[in-house]
């Protein structure tokens, strides 16, 4: 096992039994889920709506190359800049050697998730550059030091009480239980921020490929003046955030507030298209977007999983899991969580360090069902774990259990004697690490074996804890 | 940055020489629930989005006295973006499915000038109202197609985060309060 | 089961050659293992009109699955949508009188699309009292291996069906699958809790 499956294992044991931890998640759970079924409800036909969208990304990005080129030609055309960064390294690079050439001291940021990926923050910071995070929740990690807990809810594992008590610690501000007040004070420190800031960086949810413009998608405001009062906007986003056209953001939108929030459309749903236009009043002098590959190709190369790359880091497989739910975010201790990330990251980053990730799960496919995008999750969990076996991370005891197992299988003879040895195993009383029930007095073989083909009897035994029976 | 972008594109292509399984089509179904009357279903979006209709303009504009204003024959301007607590702007159109209210850099006066007053209020005429998003970007294709203006935004209501506990807060960037008067 | 499908006048046989599905190791990424073990049960079951199995997970994997390994699957269904689906059958004779909650196992919801068909079985059952639990869609957290190498989260998945159906004061929780019920009896006895477990197919022999 990797020191990072090792550290997994621990993290999420330690979780697992966090009760306080379970109960703050069930009920942002279950608040969540009553906006999801009324968000829904203003869909005529919300499956359809899925379908719709999973044929938008299949287009796009089985076309990836023709998209990503007429995306950039369009930039271009509009006053922008275009960087391919092929790693995280490469990104930071650009966005460090634009900073040093205008001489930026100061960088507010957008919520982005591509940012976390490159880890952004240290690198501007290494350099001396002083970088704060406007989203409010993101604001609160920094604030604490922490990696966001949630794709799109930062700090959904704190109460309002923890996080008073860091604005108090941190801040220097008075202790006050008002989720408002807290608000209020973050608003007040962050505008001078903006004001001040001389970069401005932000992801992107959407790219549009026939007007070359990055969608946003947010609810406090901070991306919009984060994108306006600076005289540097970068944003950065994955290659696979493409769409073709603007017109599909009026379903991508809507889809993406409804699987992420509940909401009908988020407060401020923004395409930026290119520095400051021809008469305009405001808006920054330089537009640059980093087209992110980072392993993306990777994931592209692998025909079965290329799906994965749909996705438009809704939240919603996040929220759906039960295993998400009782071990949190932070466990994963990788940028994508959930189920979105246990079937990309051993794509994006190393495979074998991450081959743990397909296997926490039960594969109870909640995740694929409520993909809006219709990504099969569930059934990429299962394909990791068959090419985890076929690269042989596979621990050899395991392998060779599983020849020894099939082996077993492979003869009634073994099957019923292994069944035998295992009733008897726990007649002598050898305590099973897990519950198990007494296994029956008689297994279902024996009993029609007994009876036969003859009309029933009623067996007073009752049969539980039995491999199924199958007719 | 040309060795990156050659890189890249050629790992795309190479990736997509095999093809990937395709998804069922979707139906011709309706994916919205249609709209029935634009202006009624506005008003009830907006206010449940406590967005506030004006409807006597003078006695709004008291309350505040430093304005920024990108329709000056209606309201006057006597202040910079930076240093109002009321900022008001026209729109492109607004859009009765999500209560929406579309603007750009051309029909709001910039960037800030939408985002940056604590207070925002919008002049607007009834017949800019449209049924559903897919009307409004039809009518934002048709309306900047070939000069699109560096940004537009869809404002669904005032600022708001619920980051805290899930417990919602008005005002947390941009504008705590979203108005819309009706001229005509 | 066999008393059920017998009440319904269908001929049943048991082959007893038979051995398992060869799920445990295709969900462990043993495809190999388990591609023989699916050609093993085409053999074993060639020639039947139908096969019937009380699991969702096992049907599951014989239906979804087998196509993945190239082997086709012969006609297999789980003992409910056998019932409903193929014989039409909602009321078959039961008697059960009891509160109970249904317990939907995650391959037979989402594998196979079953949802009201354990339901309308259960209501034909006379005697019988049928409540919802809260959490009636959510995993209980066994997984198959997934509780041998995550036992903690598996037994903090089992703790929240357990608490959801102790909510309802139903006496029994019933399931099609009986891994997902020996997960659930064994929290059940642990923590002393009332409520006992039964398989669906065992409902529907009582009389």
């Amino acid at each position: 096992m990797t020191t990072t499956a090792q550290q997994f294992l621990t993290d999420a044991t330690a979780k697992a039994a966090d009760l306080r931890h379970r109960a703050v998640i069930q009920s942002n759970m279950a608040s969540y889920n009553a906006a999801v079924a009324r968000g829904k409800a203003r869909f005529a036909d919300w499956q359809n709506a899925r379908s719709r969208a999973a044929q938008i990304k299949w287009e796009t990005i089985n076309h990836l190359d023709r998209y990503l080129e007429q995306f950039e030609r369009n930039v271009i055309a509009s006053g922008g800049h275009v960087c391919w960064a092929e790693t995280s390294a490469d990104a930071c690079e650009y966005i460090l050697s634009l900073a040093r050439r205008h001489r930026v001291h100061n960088v507010v940021k957008s919520k982005s998730m591509t940012t976390e990926e490159i880890h952004l923050n240290d690198a501007l910071e290494a350099t001396g550059i002083h970088v704060v995070e406007t989203d409010l929740g993101e604001y609160i990690c920094q604030i604490r030091g922490e990696p966001p807990y949630h794709i799109v809810t930062p700090v959904m594992h704190l109460t309002k009480e923890d996080i008073a008590r860091d604005f108090h610690e941190k801040l220097g501000v008075p202790l006050t239980d008002s989720a408002e007040e807290l608000t209020m004070i973050a608003r007040r420190k962050l505008r001078q921020e903006f004001l001040s800031a001389d970069m401005g960086i932000t992801g992107g949810n959407f790219a549009v490929a026939d007007t070359g413009m990055i969608a946003i998608t947010e609810n406090e405001g901070n991306a919009r003046l984060s994108f306006s009062l600076p005289r540097i906007h970068v944003a950065i986003v994955g290659i696979e955030k493409l769409i073709p056209r603007v017109e599909d953001l009026a379903l991508f939108w809507p889809l993406l507030s409804t699987s992420g929030t509940g909401q009908a459309i988020t407060s401020y749903s923004s395409l930026i298209g290119g520095p400051r236009g021809d008469g305009e009043p405001d808006g920054p002098e330089e537009f640059h977007v980093i087209l992110l590959d980072n392993g993306r190709t990777r994931l592209l190369a692998d025909a079965e999983q290329r799906d994965a790359l749909h996705c438009i880091r809704c939240g919603a497989c996040l929220n759906a899991c039960p295993v998400y739910q009782n071990i949190g975010g932070h466990t994963y201790a990788t940028t994508y969580q959930g189920p979105i990330g246990s079937v990309i990251t051993p794509h994006l980053r190393d495979a074998q360090e991450w081959s743990h990730l397909p296997y926490a799960s039960s594969l109870c496919g909640a995740c694929t069902d409520v993909c809006p995008v219709r990504i099969d999750l569930h059934h990429h969990l299962l394909h990791n774990r068959r090419n985890a076996v076929r690269r042989r991370f596979d621990h050899p005891l395991q392998r060779l259990a599983f020849h020894a197992w099939l082996w077993t299988m492979q003869s009634p003879a073994r099957y019923r004697l292994a069944g035998k040895l295992g009733a008897l195993v726990c007649r002598l009383g050898f305590k099973p690490p897990r519950d198990f029930p007494a296994p029956a007095q008689e297994s279902f073989r024996d009993w029609w074996g007994k009876v036969g083909q003859a009309s029933c009897l009623s067996n007073p035994e009752r049969k539980t804890g039995k491999m199924p029976v199958l007719l | 940055m040309n060795a990156a972008r050659e890189n890249i594109l050629d790992r795309v292509r190479a990736a997509l020489r095999v093809p990937a399984h395709r998804p069922p089509d979707p139906t011709d179904a309706p994916i919205f629930l249609p709209v029935i009357n634009s202006e009624q279903r506005f008003r009830d979006e907006f206010a449940i989005l406590k967005g506030e209709v004006v409807t006597d303009l003078p006695a709004f504009l008291k309350e505040f006295p430093r304005i920024a204003s990108d329709v000056p024959d209606l309201v006057p301007s006597n202040a910079s973006v930076r240093d109002s607590d009321l900022g008001v702007t026209g729109c492109d159109c607004l859009i009765a499915q999500t209560g929406s209210i579309a603007v750009s850099t051309r029909s709001a006066g910039g960037r800030a000038l939408s985002v940056l007053p604590p207070v925002h209020l919008v002049i607007a005429r009834r017949d800019q109202i449209v049924p559903d998003l897919v009307t409004a970007m039809e009518l934002l294709r048709c309306r900047y197609d070939k000069h699109w203006p560096s940004s537009l935004s869809l404002i669904t209501g005032p600022s708001r985060t619920a980051d805290i506990a899930k417990i919602l807060v008005m005002g947390a960037h941009g504008p705590k309060r979203l108005a819309v008067y009706f001229v005509s | 089961m066999v008393k059920v499908l017998r009440r319904l006048n269908v001929a049943v046989d048991y082959p007893a050659a038979q051995t398992c599905c060869g799920q445990p190791a295709f969900n462990t990424g043993y495809w190999d293992e388990a591609r023989t073990l699916a050609k093993r049960y085409g053999e074993v079951f060639a020639g039947y009109d139908a096969i019937v199995s009380p699991s969702g997970s096992c049907t599951a994997m014989v239906r979804n699955f087998y196509p993945e390994l190239g082997t086709p699957p012969p006609p297999t269904y789980e003992f409910a949508e056998f019932l409903v689906r193929k014989l039409g059958v909602t009321d078959v004779g039961a008697r059960f009188p009891a509160k109970v909650t249904y317990h939907d196992s995650c391959h037979a919801l989402r594998e196979l699309r079953l949802k009201d068909e354990p339901r309308q079985l259960l209501r034909k059952v006379k005697g019988l009292e049928l409540v919802e639990m809260d959490k009636a869609e959510t995993c209980c957290g066994f997984g198959g291996t997934f509780s041998v190498k995550f036992p903690m989260i598996s037994y903090a998945m089992d703790e929240v069906k357990c608490q959801s159906i102790a909510a309802t004061s139903a006496e029994y929780v019933v399931s099609g699958d009986s891994s997902c019920l020996m997960q659930i009896d064994g929290y059940l006895r642990r923590q002393n809790l009332p409520a006992k477990t039964i398989s669906l197919a065992e409902v529907l022999a009582s009389t």
